[in-house]
């Protein structure tokens, strides 16, 4: 047919040269860049020195003097600027985690259904992935925002649905109350719960290794998640009350409030990546070869064993460097936040700017924080894609 | 003669100073001698200046040309008022492009320091103030304990919100929101109680929500922004603005504006001895006059042509126009009411 021909040289490349690891030209290139980023920094270093600024991070120490919307950890005006940008890198991470599910939930189903054999799913999947695709992201999060704050009751109207308070503010649930003793039984079982459930795992797939016995994960998970909290419980002696919000004055008290801005920016985000990882999913499904399910269904493999066996694992392998790109992108993406008041890392640090008239250091602190985030994380996923094609290429042979 | 009065002309195109006709001050004699004073003004500032349909400047700063033209050259007209960007107004008066400029320059440290610069008068004292609905009950932000306060992200607003609430002992909390749509459409939608900006902001903003007269300004200013009158350096034309500035402080204590100013007069006798001395043929108005090289009738003149300082915000940014500002309870109601405009004795 039409196909391209390989170019006729292709055909006569022999195997990887084996030279020395770095050549001449190596070095050149080298030198250049390093040479280039030294006269950068001479030429900013001598140029803020002639406008009488001396560079430095002694700023860091001296109080910030501004409030922010919302932390997770314990912030106020009077605290340091460091204080202040590692309150905005806790706020980037929760906003980053929880539109990560978010995004992942709604990828996952679009692309599920977008390889349908249903039309109607087939043109929705499409439908939204063309809209959320085409559209600037920090337009979604303005239409989002304006649309909750206008749709939302406000504070003294607030809605009561069960346990939740909604309000334009803030979605408020009743939460452990305010006692060291229960911040202690949650931050412990966060970490000993998923600690357990993997030693556990790990511990059920060397048995199944040897003995080809399966040990049970799933129920042990769901009783680890009752047992362990209740252990830490009674050995803390923590009360366990629980705080309902409550309209007090101007504000709503008690419970844990989830701001309209965090959940905003966490669903813009959600919904725009969810877009994105949707069609990385179908690509990876689609790459799947019909012949490969035909045989799975020769060897006499039902529909879902066909799906857990023999295409998930496909699918993964072909998914999760694009997937890789598509977190950090999303990890970069909460900077949108800025717009709507969410008080994350881009945020805290063009305020410290304004303030100290110190935009290079400030500005060098926000990316390398950025840069280790995101190779923190597609450093963990890279690991995970690397076992997956280890696995695959055991259980292969 | 013709050669003189050519380079004259020229002289005062160039904007000059006519050194070699000093009487008083250089920069004063220029005006005089030129029969114009040029007056630098904020080229698009709501209620401050706005050209008209005919492209003359109307406003609050630019009434304090006219005041100025008034005075000097007992014409308001003869202002010629100009608009132009905040940073290039100041280098025009140090480069000795304009006399005078009128237009929401806050008096800093730095600023007054520099030698091209001559602070004279502060007409309106701006600063951050907040801006609640009508409904939430609130009349003084000293109410706003524990609310939630929409505010631009990044700026020094954040800041002077965290001393104040400081300051007084108080819990609040911030929405620090970067884009101005959002700002607002979360401050009319009930996010927020309060929004906090720079007053006269404050003022222009609340034309944005769907009904106006639901929101109101309180009247505290949490920080200092006193915008004041500027001009050439030049002793006698600094005095002239100051005092001409004191003639519209004096009248709005004592009840004198352009509309009932010819009935004081006439009936003179009667009136009470401090607007006798305003007003008077041989008050200490005409006294000034004659040491300041001034019109005899110039204080009648800054009254009768431009009016009195209430009469002059009332007109601009008062209860009646859009921007609905009140003075009384704000920093720029008169002393005797509280606040810091003070009339020094005319006498």
């Amino acid at each position: 047919m039409d196909r391209k021909l390989p170019p006729p040289h292709a055909a006569h490349d022999g195997p990887p040269k084996t030279g020395p690891a770095v050549s001449l030209s190596d070095i050149g290139v080298g030198l250049a860049i390093l040479a280039a980023f030294a006269l950068v920094a001479f030429n900013v270093h001598s140029n803020m020195t002639a406008a009488g600024i001396q560079p430095g991070f002694g700023f860091l120490t001296q109080q910030a003097g501004f409030d922010l919307s919302e932390t997770l950890v314990p912030y106020g005006a009077s605290d340091s600027y460091l204080r202040a940008i590692l309150a905005g890198l806790a706020n980037t991470i929760a906003v980053a985690l929880a539109s990560l599910v978010i995004a992942c939930i709604a990828g996952l189903l679009l692309g599920l259904l977008s390889v349908s054999t249903a039309p109607l799913a087939r043109f929705f999947a499409l439908a939204y992935v063309e809209l959320f695709r085409n559209l600037p992201k920090i337009l979604v999060l303005l239409v989002i925002f304006i649309a909750a704050v206008n749709g939302l009751p406000a504070i003294r109207q607030a809605l009561v649905l069960g346990p939740f308070t909604i309000s334009n503010r803030a979605i408020y649930l009743p939460w452990l109350s305010d006692d060291p003793r229960n911040t202690t039984l949650l931050l412990a079982s966060l970490v000993l719960v998923p600690a357990f459930i993997w030693l556990w795992a790990g511990r059920a797939a060397r048995r199944q290794a040897l003995t080809g016995r399966r040990l049970p994960v799933l129920p042990v998970a769901f009783a680890l998640f009752i047992v362990v909290p209740g252990v830490l419980a009674t050995a803390l002696q923590a009360p366990l009350g629980l705080s309902w919000p409550t309209l007090e004055g101007f504000s709503v008290e008690g419970g844990i409030a989830l701001s309209i801005q965090f959940c905003t920016v966490a669903v813009a985000l959600g919904l725009y990546h969810g877009a994105q990882i949707a069609e990385v999913l179908r690509g990876g499904i689609e790459a799947v070869p019909s012949g490969q399910i035909e045989a799975a269904a020769a060897l006499g493999l039902r529909s879902g064993q066909t799906t857990r066996l023999v295409v998930v694992p496909q699918v993964l392998r072909t998914v999760v460097p694009p997937l890789n790109n598509q977190f950090a992108n999303l990890l970069k993406n909460t900077s949108i936040s800025i717009a709507v008041g969410y008080s994350d890392l881009m945020s805290v640090a063009g305020t410290a700017i304004n303030q100290t008239f110190r935009p290079l250091e400030t500005m060098l602190i926000t990316m390398s924080i950025y840069l280790l985030l995101c190779l923190v994380l597609t450093g963990v996923l890279n690991h995970w894609s690397a076992r997956i094609r280890a696995r695959e290429g055991r259980d292969g042979r | 003669m013709l050669r003189s009065y050519l380079a004259a002309a020229l002289a005062c195109a160039a904007g000059l100073a006519l050194t070699s006709h000093a009487q008083a001050g250089p920069v004063f004699d220029e005006v005089v001698s030129c029969g114009k004073l040029v007056c630098l003004v904020s080229p698009s500032a709501p209620g401050f200046s706005v050209p008209d349909s005919s492209g003359v400047f109307q406003g609050f700063n630019a009434d304090f040309c006219r005041m100025a033209a008034a005075a000097i050259l007992g014409d308001a007209s003869k202002a010629d008022i100009r608009g132009i960007g905040f940073s290039d107004s100041l280098k025009s008066l140090v480069s000795r492009q304009a006399h005078i400029a009128s237009r929401s320059v806050t008096e800093t440290g730095t600023r007054s320091a520099d030698p091209g610069l001559a602070f004279v008068a502060t007409t309106f004292y701006d600063g951050q103030g907040f801006m609640v609905p009508k409904a939430l009950g609130v009349k003084s932000a000293t109410e706003l304990k524990g609310a939630t306060i929409c505010a631009e992200d990044g700026s020094t607003t954040l800041l002077n919100i965290a001393d104040w609430f400081a300051a007084h002992g108080f819990e609040y909390k911030v929405e620090n929101i970067a884009d101005k749509t959002a700002r607002l459409q979360a401050f009319f939608a009930g996010k927020c109680d309060a929004y906090a900006s720079d007053m006269t902001a404050l003022a222009a903003d609340r034309r944005l929500a769907k009904n106006p007269d639901d929101y109101e300004l309180l009247p505290e200013i949490i920080s200092a922004e006193p915008l004041t009158l500027v001009a050439q350096p030049d002793e006698t034309l600094e005095k002239a603005m100051r005092w001409a500035f004191q003639i519209m402080l004096n009248a709005d204590e004592l009840g004198i504006n352009s509309t009932n100013v010819d009935a004081a007069i006439a009936d003179l006798d009667k009136q009470p001895k401090a607007v006798q001395r305003l007003f008077a043929k041989d008050g200490a108005t005409a006294d000034m006059a004659a040491k300041m090289k001034l019109p005899a009738d110039w204080a009648y003149q800054v009254i009768k042509q431009v009016g009195s300082y209430g009469e002059v915000f009332d007109r601009h940014l008062g209860p009646e126009t859009p921007f609905k500002l009140k003075r009384e309870g704000s920093q720029n109601a008169s002393a005797s009411k509280g606040g810091l405009m003070y009339a020094y004795p005319i006498r």
